[in-house]
């Protein structure tokens, strides 16, 4: 109703509710927005090493030509790996890559022409598709005796394990907030109405209906719940962007961590928070209201 | 012939389980009387209007009001009902965060009707308060928001007007000019009920009295219609 701003206090005295709503509302979209990134980290980690499959060949301990053997075997390795289902590539990595790989622990002489290296292929596998891993490696067993095969399996499971606990303490801390932030808004609502009780009861002796009272006072909390909710939403949003901010002038993210800002694309999650927010003002003050008619008579 | 405006039998009542404020009450409120209800400082006169005007269920006993039984009428069916009656609360029960004006044309805004603010204007001239019309209640002396009170009860013309120590505050002139506006809205066709210790008050008009003592109900005077 058009006159509802008329009985409902003006100078609603409610700047501690708002304050309460707009801080709990940041603090939600925080954790909100933290989820989301641990969500992608883990997301990330996972695909990037199930993508790929390595294969060490090691230099025969028998043998009068270790490294001619073992670059023999190798190519056997790599024509298996080539014409397998589900790998879109394999290479065989130079001398060069070797090296460096080993460099951070041998230094940087070139070392494998004394001592023979192991030779590494690595090889990309198609998204999405599943390798016969089973298979591949039997495969191996007959072409080239000294290869083994890596599916990091072991690293993707404990990466997974990881990556599940930071997601699903990111879960656990969001939920816990969002808990929080209902209970904050639903006690500020129910404080903010006691102030209106005296209203709520005059109205319904003067025969306003429950539902028309109730209208009145929960559109006034639902609206003052949107706004505060969004301006902590909205703080929480700039704290996101800053934080990608950082890393396009140069203070560069932490390699293999993810990146701690969210995408464009990814804030209109966080609009969810003053959604939430206002629905949980909007039905406390319903069921207050409501509650408080329900007890006169 | 209509039914009475309001009918009581052997209507009881307590708070809780407190002693039994009220006591096999029985009464009839014709359309268009004007009665005065008396007694004693917590004879039982605020509650008696309670049950009246629907703040209260009584604790046994049958009440009719415009001829519905409240005993089987639905919570539903009491919103209009309530809206068919003016109340002067004996504690006023004004809005602090409104002004008097608003306070007033509170009624006429809950039935949603728009043009309000001449009448509005012309009876809290009436009752004096043309120049208070913009302040807030704390504002106000007793006695002027005491006639807010009534300007607010009065304002959308009810069927039934019940009015709780209506003239507590204000100086017996004042009390005379606000005995008259209730008698001419009970020209117009409304029913009156007082509650009053004014004795004065009563012996002034030839209106019916009904008295509380002990929470029983004593008639006194037979009922008649009066020029007031
Ligand atoms: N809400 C309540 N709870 C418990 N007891 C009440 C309540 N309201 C009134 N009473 C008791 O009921 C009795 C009658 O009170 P009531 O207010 O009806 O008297 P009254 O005739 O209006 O008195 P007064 O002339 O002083 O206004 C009193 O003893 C009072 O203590
Ligand atoms: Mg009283």
């Amino acid at each position: 109703m058009s006159d509802s701003k008329y009985i409902l206090p003006r100078d609603k005295g409610a700047a501690p509710l708002d304050f309460v709503i707009a801080v709990m509302a940041f603090l939600a979209a925080l954790a909100l927005g933290a989820s989301m990134i641990a969500d992608r980290a883990a997301m990330g980690w996972q695909s990037g090493l199930a993508a790929r499959i390595t294969v060490q060949v090691l230099p025969p301990e028998k043998s009068s030509d270790p490294r001619g053997d073992m670059m023999r075997e190798a190519g056997a390795a790599l024509a298996i790996l080539g014409h397998a289902q589900g790998i879109s590539h394999a290479n065989i990595l130079s001398d060069a890559d070797t090296d460096a790989l080993v460099a951070p622990w041998v230094g940087k002489e070139g070392l494998t022409a004394d001592i023979p290296l192991p030779r590494l292929i690595d090889a990309s596998v198609i998204p999405g598709e599943k390798v016969d891993v089973e298979g591949l490696t039997a495969q191996l067993k007959q072409a080239a005796p000294n290869a083994t095969l890596d599916d990091h399996r072991s690293w993707i499971a404990r990466l997974g394990t990881l990556a599940d606990t930071m997601r699903y303490s990111a879960y656990v801390i969001l939920l816990l907030i969002a808990g929080a932030t209902a209970a904050a808004v639903s006690f500020a609502t129910r404080a903010g109405l006691d102030a209106h009780h005296e209203m709520v009861a005059l109205l319904h002796q003067m025969g306003a209906r429950a539902g028309f009272i109730a209208a009145m006072v929960e559109r006034h909390y639902f609206l003052s719940a949107l706004f505060a909710a969004l301006l902590g939403t909205l703080l929480a949003a700039a704290l996101f962007l800053g934080a990608g901010g950082l890393e396009v002038i140069g203070l560069e993210a932490v390699p293999f961590l993810p990146p701690l800002s969210l995408k464009w694309t990814e804030l209109p999650w966080l609009l969810l928070v003053p959604a939430a927010t206002a629905l949980i003002a909007w039905a406390t003050a319903r069921i207050s209201v409501l509650s408080v008619v329900r007890a006169i008579y | 012939m209509l039914a009475p405006m309001v009918r009581f039998e052997n209507v009881g009542m307590r708070y809780g389980s407190g002693p039994e404020v009220l006591r096999d009450v029985t009464f009839v409120l014709e359309g268009g009387s004007f009665t005065f209800l008396t007694g004693l400082s917590g004879a039982g006169k605020t509650t008696l209007l309670k049950l009246i005007y629907l703040a209260e269920p009584p604790s046994r006993g049958l009440i009719s009001l415009f001829g519905q039984d409240l005993a089987i009428a639905k919570r539903a069916h009491l919103p209009p009902l309530r809206r068919r009656i003016g109340v002067v609360f004996q504690d006023f029960r004004l809005l602090d965060h409104l002004s008097a004006y608003d306070n007033v044309a509170l009624p006429l805004r809950l039935a949603g009707k728009r043009d309000y603010a001449h009448d509005v204007e012309e009876l809290m001239a009436w009752v004096g308060l043309g120049d208070r019309m913009h302040a807030r209640p704390p504002t106000l002396s007793g006695g002027e928001q005491q006639r807010v009170a009534i300007a607010r009860a009065v304002v959308a013309r009810p069927d039934l007007l019940i009015a709780d120590e209506p003239t507590g505050n204000v100086d017996p002139e004042m009390g005379a000019r606000l005995i008259r506006l209730f008698g001419e809205l009970n020209r117009l066709g409304t029913t009156v009920l007082i509650a009053t210790h004014d004795r004065s008050l009563v012996e002034a008009t030839r209106a019916k009295e009904i008295r509380l003592v002990d929470g029983r109900l004593v008639e006194l005077r037979a009922p008649m219609r009066v020029a007031l």
